[in-house]
């Protein structure tokens, strides 16, 4: 199952994550500051809001990595008809 | 293998040559891009799926359109989502069309646009959305839209629409 962590001490409360994640998994805690994870479920794995945080506080775990497709023997394989 | 490895660098250079294509027609066609790309999309999708099975229900149709793919070879990897708080996958809008969301993970177009370093969401990832629309179309015989939502650059999140 897919898990995401937001390292505390890294969080400066920019709320950018908040701001990219097309399906809310974020919420900001006030008192902290910080954002926290409030849904991991929702989470499409898309890693926006890892690439978006300025100090790289966002890390995911057991998610789907894209396939670089010209780097893939099988994918060429099943794309030569179209060569 | 040698013959392989050849075929692996034209694939690249083509889909090179095809994100620095629209977006070079981007700038001079401006809107008009994407109804190009949108066309050419739909025209793909028609004829994908002449021998499909037709049916109504949407999740079946989506699940015919994804054999379509792999059947021309196509992988573009895709699956139905719902966010934890939805009951069912698909819901109804006040008018009564279907949505569906999609979560798309690998895709050559975005592979190939990140590779040039070109945006998302412009006139060859409008592509998809005219696919859809004639693989449906086929299916389905409905008018279908997939709006890009969100796109990431693990994967991107669309909404698939089907009108009533």
């Amino acid at each position: 199952m897919l898990e995401m962590t937001i390292h505390e001490k890294a969080c400066r409360g920019c709320q950018l994550c908040l701001d990219v994640c097309p399906t809310k998994c974020f919420t900001f805690n006030e008192e902290t500051g910080k954002a926290v994870v409030a849904e991991v479920g929702n989470c499409i794995a898309c890693l926006s809001c890892s690439y978006i945080c300025p100090s790289g506080a966002i890390s995911h775990a057991n998610h789907h990595e894209v396939q670089n497709f010209y780097r893939n023997i099988h994918f060429s394989q099943r794309m030569e008809k179209f060569l | 293998m040698e013959e392989l490895l050849k075929k692996r660098r034209t694939l690249q250079e083509t889909m090179n040559f095809m994100a620095a294509l629209s977006a070079g027609i981007e700038p001079i066609l401006g809107r008009g891009a994407n109804s190009m790309t949108m066309s050419a999309g739909r025209n793909l999708g028609r004829k994908f799926s002449e021998g499909a099975r037709h049916t109504d229900d949407l999740l079946e149709a989506i699940e015919e359109v994804r054999r379509i793919l792999v059947a021309n070879s196509c992988l573009w990897g895709f699956e139905p989502f719902k966010p934890v708080d939805q009951h069912e996958l698909v819901s109804v809008t006040e008018n009564g069309a279907r949505q569906v969301s999609l979560v798309f993970r690998d895709c050559m177009i975005r592979q190939a646009l990140f590779r040039f370093g070109h945006p998302q969401q412009g006139s060859l990832c409008n592509m998809m959305y005219g696919f859809f629309a004639g693989a449906l179309e086929s299916i389905m015989g409905k008018k279908a839209s997939l709006e890009i939502k969100h796109a990431g650059e693990n994967a991107c999140l669309k909404v698939l629409t089907v009108e009533a």
